[in-house]
């Protein structure tokens, strides 16, 4: 805007921009998000006072952080339209990895870092260049590499399971910060911010969300398209692979089903859906996914402590996964006409040009 | 200028200055000798045109002539097969989208392509974003700054912070001329800008190029319509079947006629129009106070008898399609229908197909044809729940005798019915579609936009083919935003503006001053 | 040109050998050589002689289910849909038939019953995707953890078993007769495949089907009722999935939640390695035949082979890879660029900001904020 007068006019064009921003703050996701987690938890704490006890909390907060930092990858990966099917093995396999060798050689949580995260940036580039430079679509690619990745879970493990660990993993894995935010938060938050601020402050990060809201007019503007969906990946990979740290030393103990057991495909899509970011990118953020994973942790948790059913666990995960997208389709709501159609899905080509161009 | 010295202006923070154009001298730019094949299609050969500092350089030709590849090598997006660029006396080599734009040279697509999600602010600057103090970081308060100066250099009014999919289509492309500024790009060319505008729009945006070529850019422009052609160029380039056959340096001087000959190669026989007494066929189809819900049109009503042929004019945008879409029952509306005298109620396109009502849709590629699918099949394609059978399974022979049956009514040109419609040209494309809609034994037709898309030598024959239409009994709706057609082909022409019917005229009283008039919203009864 | 005389266009080209064609002849190729390979290698997979083939076409009945699977998903993936809830639902169909069997019903009610509210679900599915216009990865998604969920808690902590002897050997392990031994589950198959072929290829159905799949725009405009279209193969993939979770049972002797998603992969592995586009439209059933033997084959082939039990789970997936890996290599190579690509995958006017994305019309400019 030009230099603001004292004109009526220009007062008038600034109080409709401030209106204009507290509309767009009121429609972002993360403080509904925020209130509905709350009243869950306020809820079940007055039906079951044991739930709001800080052990709870710090457990809670605990079980959320896996799942929390493979949301934050599954969301970059998310903003440029793609998909990642095969974020479980990778957990597993970085889980698996590390805690072999902390078992055998005792080594601290701090000297496997580099081992998870190297894990899961082999894991997430290969899984980009399969999607990159092979053009298999993401969908397909992932469940590709899901299988194989398994498998190489599988064989890692030999049938064994890491079951004793150095004490500082169960230290880091259960013991509290300052009660009741347990230690394990910390890498949580740090990721979350660092990617936050990576993605609305850097150049990559900001070429993300071009890509994902146009390929062909990114490509235009210079941005070399390649680089960020194999990068994107990448990331993803790499923060599964830590996902995979974290959740060694949140269940001290990995084996050839880790990953698997925690539904943590499912519930990494449901996170980022929850948390505002569309399937067909170029929309979102990871703080909408990071409380999405704190709360979809608390509901989950309410739901075993209110005595529901526990066989039901994942119907409650799709039932919010649906709720999740019904919201996203009714806010985006479009008119009747055929004319429009509600978002791109990877999933579904839209029409070719044709014909002869001029 | 230097790929160096280009990257150094980048790197340099924006300000809003745009006077300050040192080192950026005017520039010509030539392209020599360019040939260019998608395939098996040739779209350039051996062609040479160049565009002068402080003119607005005009290129025109048929669809498939080559001028949108012409400006898409031009400015990197395409590499030619043969020949070279020669950028201020320089030549370019393998030139991408990337370095042209660092060398000054930008394309303003024909759809703007923007990320609709992101601020107008950021596609401002995408791809060139400044930097900020930290490594890899990103400048948003410069961002802001500068990016007010751009937009009044346009003439766009609006907030930065506005998401770019909730700008109007004048104001994405006006967005996308400032992006050509923050570029520091003097040559600017427009792949035509003008068909989605309405005309005051048309009119802001050659202003635009007028200020931009009195600052002697480099400017270069597509279009189709052949008036604002003559009106505003300084040079008019003629391709016809990818090659230059004609240059106009003085278009003050020259007529359509000339150029239309230059573009078509031959003299079209002008049609004439032709006068129908229709006052005694009945009424076939009826619209009573046609209102839909999101306003887009309003109270419309009007009649079309057996055989007539009725003409919707207007910009665009203002609604005609919207109308047409919800009878053929794509789009919900209040009002009443009747076909044949009844109401048709619950409208919905297989309901209308059965009753005889189609709809020949505006954009043919993407709700019109199936790229990928065989011809015959795209032939066949409205009426699936009536393709013939042999027992329980559908027979392809009969199938393919009456798909070309239905190819030959049109003469649609394709190597075979088995070929992918894609691999058509646009004009018989259009023609297939016609055979399409033909298969379904239509009593009422609704064609929106029928020419488009299609050169000159074609639409003749399509006018031919909706004459042999309504002379056989049906009753036919036409939108079109090309007044001449509609003077052509119509026997009334109803004008709609901003949703409402404005104006209707009959007979010899269609033309075009009258029909320019109403559809701006002079109204006329 | 106006003056041109129009002769009426060639019908088309018997023999035309286009895409579709050069993949099912590699598909077959590739078929060919992987019984060559494990015939030539293992004596033991070949029962000698025709009749006594057992074991080669014994074997099938390990992985036939998955195939009939793979041909439920394969009607949504033609109409540009997936589901992902499919093998889900065979288990679901599974406990289904089985507690309404303990419940005392006629097992062969039970499972016809099971088979027609599978199709009611699958149906219902499609109806919340097109209703509410929600995309089918995610629905599905949700849709089948649902339906596990209310597999889990219906089998209980034992899941039901004991079905007759009849049954299990009808559905399951028997074949047609001592004489003849052909695997009953192969002639099920056999008449779905058949059945499935002739449906897309040849009725009208299936032409609206893949049309759909094609441009669902254009296909509305044209009057196909896309919608129902849509409805009707989620509600044949539920269909497919059912009538494999009955015969999964009756292999098995016991109706479980988890024998049925392990079959998911597979499914749409032999489904796009036998041609069909993921995007919809393009592909054969035939293809999809071809490959679910190619990969049903696989994985007993590679356990007699004596290769490790988890490569044996790896090799559908490597398979899928390496066949997509190719067919991406060589487009890059015919001069495919990767703008033609953006372009197929995301349109020209993907993501343009002329035609409406998930926008709201007036509000929703959130920034992009993480």
């Amino acid at each position: 805007m030009s230099a603001a007068g004292t004109s009526s006019a220009d007062q008038l064009a600034a109080r409709q921009q401030r209106t204009a921003q507290v509309r767009r703050f009121m429609r972002r996701r993360e403080p509904p998000l925020v209130i509905v987690t709350l009243l869950v938890f306020g809820v079940t704490t007055l039906l079951k006072p044991g739930f709001g006890a800080s052990n709870n909390v710090s457990f809670m907060l605990a079980t959320a952080m896996p799942l929390a930092v493979l949301a934050v990858g599954q969301t970059v990966v998310c903003l440029v339209r793609g998909i990642d099917l095969s974020v479980a093995p990778v957990l597993g396999i970085a889980a698996v990895s590390t805690g072999f060798l902390a078992q055998d050689h005792g080594d601290s949580v701090w000297s496997m870092i580099p081992l998870a995260i190297g894990i899961g940036i082999g894991l997430g580039f290969v899984n980009g260049l399969f999607i990159t430079y092979a053009r298999i679509p993401p969908i397909i690619a992932t469940l590709g590499t899901y299988t194989v990745y398994s498998g190489v879970q599988q064989l890692i493990c030999n049938s064994a399971t890491v079951v004793t660990l150095p004490t500082q993993y169960e230290a880091v894995g259960i013991h509290d910060f300052i009660a009741p935010i347990p230690w394990l938060v910390i890498p949580g938050i740090v990721v979350t911010v660092v990617m936050a601020l990576i993605l609305r402050r850097t150049k990559w990060g900001r070429s993300l969300y071009a890509f994902g809201n146009n390929a062909d007019a990114s490509y235009r503007a210079g941005i070399r398209v390649n680089f960020v969906q194999l990068s994107a990946y990448t990331v993803c990979g790499t923060l599964a692979g830590l996902g995979g740290l974290v959740y060694l030393c949140k269940y001290t103990s990995a084996g050839y089903v880790s990953g698997e057991d925690i539904s943590i495909q499912l519930q990494s899509i449901a996170c980022v859906l929850i948390g505002g970011t569309t399937l067909t990118g170029g929309k979102g953020g990871v703080v909408g996914s990071f409380i999405a994973a704190i709360f979809l942790t608390v509901v989950l948790e309410a739901v075993i402590v209110l005595k529901i059913n526990f066989d039901w666990e994942n119907a409650v995960v799709g039932v919010l996964l649906l709720a999740a997208i019904l919201v996203d389709a009714y806010q985006n709501r479009q008119g009747a006409s055929m004319r429009y159609s509600l978002g791109r899905m990877f999933l579904s080509r839209p029409t070719a040009r044709t014909g002869a161009t001029s | 200028m230097s790929p160096t010295a280009a990257r150094a202006r980048d790197e340099r923070t924006l300000h809003g200055d745009l006077g300050d154009r040192s080192g950026t001298a005017a520039v010509r730019y030539e392209a020599r000798n360019i040939a260019k094949a998608f395939g098996g299609a040739r779209a350039l050969s051996g062609v040479s045109v160049t565009f002068e500092p402080g003119e607005i350089h005009t290129l025109v030709g048929e669809n498939g002539a080559g001028k949108s590849t012409l400006l898409k090598i031009m400015a990197g997006i395409d590499q030619p097969d043969v020949g070279e660029l020669v950028l201020g006396g320089e030549i370019s080599r393998s030139l991408t989208p990337r370095s042209a734009q660092l060398q000054g040279i930008y394309l303003v697509p024909q759809e703007p392509s923007l990320m609709g999600e992101l601020s107008s602010l950021e596609n401002l600057f995408v791809g060139i974003i400044p930097r900020g103090h930290l490594p890899f970081s990103v400048d948003w308060k410069e961002m802001e700054r500068s990016a007010g100066a751009y937009f009044q250099q346009v003439g766009l009014h609006i907030d930065p912070w506005t998401p770019a999919s909730q700008l109007s289509i004048a104001e994405q492309q006006l967005l996308e001329c400032a992006r050509a500024l923050t570029h520091r790009c003097n040559v600017i060319f427009f792949d035509e800008p003008t068909s989605p505008l309405t005309a005051r729009d048309a009119e802001i945006l050659f202003e635009l190029m007028g200020r931009l070529r009195e600052r002697k850019f480099t400017i270069a422009f597509i279009s189709h319509r052949l008036e604002e052609v003559l009106a505003i160029s300084d040079r008019i380039t003629v391709l016809r079947d990818s090659r230059v056959v004609a240059e106009f340096d003085d278009p003050k001087k020259t007529s359509r006629e000339q150029l239309v000959e230059a573009m078509v190669g031959h003299e079209i026989a002008v049609r004439q129009r032709r006068n129908r007494d229709l006052s005694s066929a009945e009424t076939v189809l009826e619209l009573e106070n046609l209102s839909a819900p999101d306003g887009t049109f309003t109270e419309i009503s009007l009649k079309v008898r057996r055989g007539e042929v009725l003409g919707l004019a207007g910009l665009v945008g203002s609604g005609r399609t919207e109308t047409a879409e919800s009878v053929f029952g794509l789009r919900r509306a209040t009002g009443t229908v009747l076909l044949a005298g009844r109401p048709y109620v619950h409208r919905k396109p297989a309901t209308s197909i059965a009753a005889g009502l189609i709809y020949l849709p505006e954009d043919r590629g993407r709700n019109g044809v199936f790229a990928e699918v065989e011809v015959a099949r795209n032939i066949t394609a409205a009426i699936v729940p009536h393709l013939p059978k042999r027992g329980l399974l559908l027979s392809q022979r009969a199938e393919q005798a009456v798909a070309g049956g239905a190819a030959q009514r049109t003469r649609v040109v394709t190597p075979s019915l088995g070929a992918p419609i894609k691999a058509l040209s646009g004009g018989n494309q259009q023609r297939a579609m016609f055979s399409r809609w033909l298969l379904a034994d239509p009593k009422v037709a609704i064609f929106d936009e029928p020419t488009r898309g299609v050169d000159v030598g074609a639409k003749a024959d399509i006018y031919g083919i909706i004459d042999a239409i309504s002379d056989s009994g049906v009753a036919v709706l036409m939108i079109s935003s090309e007044l001449e057609e509609l003077v052509l082909v119509c026997d009334r022409v109803l004008a709609i503006y901003e949703g409402h019917i404005v104006g209707e005229i009959a007979g010899d009283d269609i033309t075009l001053e009258r029909l320019g008039a109403m559809i701006v919203g002079g109204s006329q009864k | 040109m106006s003056v041109e005389v129009a002769k009426a266009p060639r019908a088309r080209r018997r023999g035309r050998f286009d895409t579709d064609d050069r993949w099912m002849v590699s598909l077959v190729i590739l078929l060919v050589v992987e019984l060559l390979y494990f015939n030539l290698g293992i004596s033991s997979f070949w029962g000698g002689g025709w009749g006594g083939a057992t074991s080669f076409l014994g074997e099938s009945e390990s992985f036939l289910y998955g195939s009939m699977v793979a041909l439920g998903v394969m009607f949504v993936i033609f109409a540009g849909d997936i589901d992902l809830s499919v093998g889900y639902m065979a288990s679901f169909a599974g406990v289904m038939m089985a507690e309404f069997h303990i419940g005392g019903m006629n097992i062969w009610i039970a499972s016809v019953l099971s088979v027609v509210i599978a199709a009611v679900i699958g149906a219902v599915q499609g109806l919340v995707i097109t209703y509410f216009k929600l995309e089918s990865l995610l629905v599905t998604l949700a849709g089948g953890y649902i339906l596990n969920s209310a597999a889990v808690a219906w089998e209980g902590p034992v899941p039901p078993y004991n079905f007759p002897n009849s049954y299990d050997s009808a559905l399951g392990t028997g074949t047609l007769s001592s004489a003849i031994q052909i695997p009953n589950q192969l002639i099920i198959f056999a008449v779905l495949a058949v059945f499935a072929t002739l449906l897309v290829h040849r009725t009208r159905f299936g032409r609206q089907l893949v049309l759909v799949g094609h441009n669902r725009h254009a296909a509305a405009y044209a009057g196909v009722r896309v919608s129902l279209t849509r409805i009707r193969a989620f509600a044949l993939s539920a269909t497919f999935s059912a009538i494999a979770g009955m015969c999964l049972a009756a292999n098995y002797g016991t109706a479980r939640d988890d024998l049925g998603p392990v079959l998911l992969l597979p499914a749409i592995t032999c489904v796009v390695l036998g041609g069909v586009d993921i995007f919809g439209g393009r592909g054969r059933v035939a293809g999809v035949i071809i490959a679910t033997f190619i990969i049903g084959w696989l994985t007993p082939g590679l356990l007699d082979d004596g290769v490790n039990d988890t490569w044996t789970l790896m090799a559908p997936g490597i398979l899928l890879l390496a066949a997509l890996t190719i067919r991406g290599v060589v487009e890059r190579g015919k001069g495919v660029t990767f703008r033609d690509k953006l372009e197929a995958r995301f349109g020209p006017t993907g993501g343009a900001v002329a035609a409406p994305t998930a926008a709201a019309p007036g509000g929703g400019g959130e920034q992009n904020v993480p």
